[in-house]
């Protein structure tokens, strides 16, 4: 596909402008699928964006895609020029999702390499008939459509040798564009190429426009002419040509074979299109006339040749800023995307500034007696603040909003409840709240898991909740907040809740139940945690959507892995809410800075229970050299960081009640680590640390300090 | 220390005209460590720092010294003479470490004291004699043996030198010298 433009780069900018596009188009159908019919404004937007993928996808020749967005069009600029009032308006939101699908579909197979190859046929047949219906056809098996006013069909019937036949007609065709347009030649170019489609003989003035940008000046100034034979009549020229935006007028004259053959009365090398070679790209370009970028001029003039036996000429591929540029802008091109590892380039040389900045500042040359260091004070603040402002938008740069995560469980609340014949309401809040980037990677299949659950067995029935005497309808509440430093996102419905007694048969069945605990004893907190063990489904029937007891585990699995954690509360009849807490960023954490030796460590503030002081009495000393501390009728075993760490022992305190204990708690161990003071709590920037020396139980990473020496982070679950 | 901000700014100067590839293979960074003259491609050589404070690694091999940071990157650094097998030595203010680029790796070498840059002929490099003993020949840090003046260099294989197993250096040295002599 594709072959004839030289597509690379240009591809990437058509996926990204096309897929975001897509995301926006979801957003607007989404948002008015439970209203009467879209609004105005909607429907514009729909048009629109729809124009605009057919648009490039065209000049891409992804023909499926072309042809799906083209149909769709059609249909809303029916509804833009009609104002049919007949519309079923949630088969046309299904139109609109399938054929979103279909091309977001497409684009994803594109993006990994492979050819877009998506069958579009049916989905055309159904817009098609769907078209016809609200067009105020007879019957929705109408599938007669009347290839009328903006329905194109596809002209197949034009692979036809470059011959003359007594069919053909020729005309003259003179295009003017406007005289702001960009890039006429390419514009006339596209012009070109929708006629080949349907030419049997084609000739065109200025000859070079792909190659020559100078051309477009002299398209704007004198017109663009083309000589065309063909079969199709008049009125299907000019729609192929169509009047856009740039287009200011099109004149088009038939004429007689001898003026065909007299060709344009200027210039020697008049461009000769070798239509057999081409009729499949030209065919693919079928179905998507009317482009508003095309253009044609009238050709008055003779080819050298006879038209019979034109020769190849190869084209230039366009190049591709033309064509880029060509591409609406985006209305979000106040965005631009920028390499990650560009920006933790930038994020390491702004820790590295603020460093660098407090060794000037707190340089021992200043502390000479009897300076005078007003303005140097001054001047210092004010760079202080600038760091400081820096540092805090390198940080937000990373952060992004949960808005397109939210949107997408939208959608799936959407097809899950309708599949399954549930009326359900679904309420986001909080969705601008902002997360690292890479959190949101993580957090996204986990929600959807939950959103399904939710929607498939979380919520009843219409009849059971009729049954049970329920008056509101179906709700799933997804909502996001910012607290103490972590990112809470819950989801919450109001269904049947999540009943305790099964569960636990259940996790009885698997044998989960501790021995000898009566099941009384187990707090619903715990027994609702059993969901999330591998292979865990109360759900006895096996469903499109969830059920098959994969699912939770891979949830909270997901989870635990960007260090977060799932609750799960749920009252029987009310409803469940699970919410998942995870930090805001990967990249820093809140640690707890320590000193032993001359060392400095850190440890993640989560998993600290509490500092003590000890006395020497609460130790015990095995005879096999393991110590314990008895703290409040507990027993702790006791790591020195030091003995650990390697250090001579006169490097760090050997008496307990001169250091510090830290009680850390991973997964219900415990253990206690002793050091020799607290330096302080501090958010750190964590890095790997370097490939080149090899894994060491315990580190988790490194990270840099205030005054650039470097700081081990300790993995507790590593220490025990 | 002037002699190693000259020399650093000696390196910057080769790296600069790295273009010139040519201009540039030839050349070589010399360090001493222990009695010996060693020498390494420049192109490996990325600058020359003075020891910042080294964090120790613990549970590591001998010769990774611990972790510098490197202007906000956060490097790892070796002891070349710990690397050798030699004794130990006390860093003093000719210490310092040479950052090296293998393979994307990078990594400091702390070195006893540097020399000099210089330009070393193909045709005065000879490849180390044979030991005789072909099961540890692969392992060398030592991939040639430089003629310069009066003096002899060693010329080390960076790859070699950060990646391969611990194999006594000393060991091959002397024995070469030996065998020079």
């Amino acid at each position: 596909m594709a072959e004839e433009f030289n597509t690379e780069g240009m591809l990437d900018i058509y996926l990204f402008e096309n897929q975001q596009l897509l995301e926006q188009l979801q957003d607007i159908v989404l948002e008015q699928k439970d209203e009467e019919c879209f609004d105005e404004d909607s429907i514009n937007e729909i048009f629109r964006t729809m124009h605009t993928i057919k648009g490039s996808s065209g000049i891409m020749m992804f023909d499926n895609i072309t042809a799906v967005s083209h149909k769709l069009e059609d249909v809303f600029y029916f509804l833009r020029d009609a104002h049919p009032t007949n519309v079923p308006h949630m088969e046309l939101v299904e139109h609109v999702l399938t054929v979103a699908d279909f091309i977001g579909n497409e684009l994803e197979k594109i993006q990994s390499g492979d050819a877009a190859d998506g069958d579009s046929s049916e989905i055309v047949a159904d817009l098609d008939e769907f078209l016809t219906m609200i067009k105020g056809g007879k019957s929705k098996k109408g599938k007669e459509t009347e290839a009328s006013g903006n329905v194109h069909e596809e002209p197949k019937q034009f692979y036809i040798a470059p011959a003359a036949t007594t069919s053909s007609c020729f005309f003259k065709i003179f295009i003017m564009f406007s005289p702001e347009t960009e890039m006429a030649n390419v514009h006339a170019y596209k012009t070109v190429y929708a006629l080949k489609e349907i030419a049997e003989d084609l000739l065109y003035s200025p000859e070079d426009i792909i190659s020559d940008e100078s051309c477009a000046e002299t398209i704007l100034q004198d017109g663009f002419k083309i000589l065309l034979q063909t079969k199709s009549n008049k009125e299907e020229v000019s729609e192929i040509i169509g009047e856009g935006y740039e287009i200011e007028k099109v004149d088009i004259f038939e004429c007689k074979a001898e003026e065909f053959f007299q060709g344009f009365d200027f210039g020697e090398h008049e461009p000769h299109i070798d239509l057999g070679s081409n009729a499949q790209e030209s065919e693919a370009k079928a179905g998507q006339p009317g482009k508003n970028e095309g253009g044609a001029a009238n050709g008055a003039g003779k080819p050298k040749m006879a038209p019979g036996d034109f020769v190849i000429q190869s084209k230039e591929p366009g190049k591709q800023k033309k064509l880029a540029k060509d591409k609406p802008k985006a209305e979000k091109s106040s965005f631009i995307s920028v390499n990650v590892a560009k920006m933790d380039q930038l994020m390491d040389l702004i820790g590295e500034l603020v460093i660098s900045e407090s060794v000037v500042l707190q340089n021992p040359d200043l502390k000479v007696p009897g300076l005078n260091l007003d303005n140097f004070n001054k001047a210092a603040v004010q760079m202080s603040k600038i760091s400081t402002d820096l540092q805090n938008v390198i940080m937000s740069m990373r952060m992004v909003p949960l808005t397109t995560t939210f949107q997408k469980m939208n959608r799936i609340v959407f097809d899950v409840s309708r599949k399954l014949g549930k009326d359900i309401e679904f309420e986001m809040v909080g969705e601008h709240t902002e997360v690292d980037k890479n959190i949101i990677e993580h957090i996204s299949d986990p929600l959807m898991h939950m959103v399904r659950n939710a929607v498939d067995h979380g919520i009843e029935t219409n009849e059971e909740r009729a049954a049970s005497g329920k008056t509101e309808k179906g709700k799933v509440i997804l909502s996001a907040k910012t607290e103490a430093g972590k990112v809470w996102i819950s989801v919450e419905d109001n269904g049947k809740g999540l009943d305790r007694d099964k569960i636990l048969a259940k996790a009885r069945k698997q044998g989960l139940l501790e021995e000898g605990k009566p099941e009384a004893a187990y707090t619903d907190k715990e027994v609702f945690q059993f969901i999330t063990m591998p292979g865990f489904s109360t759900n006895e029937n096996v469903t499109e959507y969830s059920g098959r007891g994969v699912g939770m585990d891979v949830v909270v699995q997901n989870i635990q892995e960007i260090s977060g954690n799932l609750d799960i509360e749920s009252t029987a009849g009310e409803g469940s809410i699970m919410s998942l807490k995870i930090p805001l960023t990967l990249a820093i954490i809140n640690g707890i800075v320590v000193e032993t030796g001359n060392s400095s460590f850190v440890v993640e503030i989560g998993v600290i229970k509490e500092f003590v002081r000890v006395r020497e009495e609460m130790m015990i000393y095995e005879p096999n050299g393991d110590e314990y501390i008895m703290i409040r009728g507990e027993c702790f075993p006791v790591l020195r960081l030091g003995e650990w760490y390697g250090m001579s022992p006169d490097k760090y305190v050997k008496s307990v009640e001169d250091g510090m204990m830290l009680i850390i708690e991973i997964e219900d161990k415990k253990i206690c680590l002793l050091v020799d003071r607290l330096i302080g709590e501090q958010e750190i920037v964590v890095k790997p640390i370097p490939s080149y020396v090899k894994k060491v139980k315990g580190l988790s990473g490194c990270t840099q300090l205030g005054d650039g020496s470097i700081a081990l982070i300790l993995d507790p679950a590593g220490l025990m | 220390m002037e002699k190693l901000n000259e020399l650093s700014k000696q390196v910057d100067d080769e790296l600069l005209v790295t273009e010139e590839d040519d201009a540039q293979k030839s050349k070589y960074m010399t360090f001493k460590s222990g009695n010996e003259f060693f020498g390494l491609k420049i192109q490996y050589v990325n600058e020359i720092i003075q020891i910042p404070s080294i964090t120790e690694v613990p549970r590591t091999e001998e010769y990774i010294k611990g972790l510098i940071n490197l202007r906000g990157k956060i490097i790892p650094v070796i002891d070349v003479r710990l690397r050798f097998k030699q004794e130990t030595f006390e860093y003093n203010d000719r210490t310092c470490i040479i950052v090296v680029i293998v393979n994307d790796v990078t990594v400091g070498l702390i070195v006893e004291q540097i020399a000099e840059v210089i330009e070393i002929k193909e045709e005065n490099i000879l490849p180390p004699p044979k030991l005789g003993r072909t099961d540890k020949a692969d392992h060398r840090f030592v991939y040639g043996i430089a003629r310069v003046g009066n003096s002899v260099k060693l010329l080390l294989d960076p790859d070699k030198l950060l990646n391969d197993e611990d194999f006594s250096a000393i060991e091959q040295t002397n024995n070469m010298i030996s065998m020079k002599e």
